[in-house]
């Protein structure tokens, strides 16, 4: 797992808990063209940062997701 | 949904409310004693200290010369006057006299109420109540009653002075009342002022107290919304509550389970 992964695993744990690896999984196949998440480059921040903040919001909550995405962002 | 009678925040508000009253009566009981006491010495310095200026007033040498049967003399109506000039002077004093130690006993020399009401004391009657003792001690020193004391005028609290002759003897004591009703009076606005205090910082407490159990219980009760919605299979229920307390963390604790539980139970073609 690259070390980008792994930051983001673990801010996206504190908001969404043991199924964040499954969701983060489920953003990169499905919005940056079938990526492995542990495979995560810098170059496709942005675009999952765009997802979660789209995504998370439909479980957390708009405030808190958007609070999750520029937690990303800033990684 | 909780009844009221069984719910936290009824709990809560009303067990804080228990506790404030319980220390503010205690608090009550405590101060009031004290305070009441304070004042009572006070009132006893006042009388004694009211007592020994109007006693450095009058002269002792004419005081000594009257006798029983002079209350229409000059001499007796020029002090009496004296008297009722310096009772005047002190709004809180009812009374003023003079009394003397006649070898059998306390006799009045000068009621200040002579002429003016039939009870007046007259020269040479005698004055026998427990309070006599005091005023053999007032013969060296301006001292007031240790308590309330009741006579034929009423129930008082005095205080008493030596009036001295010309060589510097004492030869009567003066005294002077406040009624029990004027004592009792002030003791009773003293304690009305500290129920007041006490019990508008109980009711500002308990609204207090009833407002912050009122957004905790609130929150609770969000969350419960949201774990019963979950529980019956609406999905779409999210965790709305935004605190930095301890309720704050079990609202995101609670929040990351269900988002878990949601990712967990969505299939994997499913949004999100």
């Amino acid at each position: 797992m690259s070390q980008l992964s792994e930051s983001i695993l673990k801010e996206t744990t504190v908001y969404l808990g043991p199924a964040s690896k499954k969701f983060l999984e489920r953003q990169t196949q499905a919005h940056l063209n079938g990526l492995q998440f542990d495979n995560l480059e810098i170059q496709h921040r942005d675009e999952l940062v765009k997802w979660v903040g789209i995504s998370a919001g439909l479980l957390i909550g708009k405030d808190k997701a958007a609070e999750l995405a520029t937690k990303i962002q800033r990684l | 949904m909780v009844s009221a009678r069984h719910s936290l925040q009824t709990k809560l508000t009303a067990s804080f409310v228990i506790l404030i009253l319980l220390i503010s009566g205690l608090t009550f009981f405590y101060t009031y004693g004290a305070t009441k006491s304070a004042l009572k010495d006070t009132i006893q310095d006042e009388l004694a200290q009211v007592a020994g200026v109007m006693a450095t007033q009058v002269n002792g040498d004419s005081v000594i010369l009257l006798k029983p049967g002079e209350e229409n003399t000059t001499g007796f109506i020029a002090i009496r006057d004296q008297l009722v000039g310096m009772r005047a002077n002190s709004k809180e004093i009812t009374n003023a006299y003079i009394m003397k130690n006649s070898g059998n006993g306390i006799v009045f020399v000068v009621d200040d109420i002579y002429g003016t009401d039939p009870d007046a004391a007259l020269i040479g009657e005698s004055y026998t109540t427990g309070e006599t003792s005091t005023i053999f001690e007032a013969m060296k020193s301006p001292v007031a009653s240790k308590d309330f004391y009741t006579d034929k005028w009423g129930t008082f609290m005095s205080g008493y002075a030596p009036i001295r002759n010309s060589a510097g003897e004492t030869v009567a004591v003066l005294g002077v009342d406040m009624t029990a009703d004027k004592v009792i009076a002030k003791q009773d606005f003293i304690g009305y002022t500290i129920y007041l205090i006490m019990g508008l910082s109980a009711l500002i407490a308990g609204l207090i107290i009833f407002y912050f159990s009122r957004t905790m219980i609130r929150d609770i009760r969000k969350l419960n919304d949201t774990a019963e919605k979950i529980s019956m299979g609406d999905m779409s229920a999210m965790v709305e509550v935004q605190r930095n307390d301890e309720i704050g963390e079990l609202a995101s604790s609670f929040s990351r389970m269900v988002a878990s539980l949601k990712i967990m139970m969505s299939d994997d073609d499913d949004k999100p």
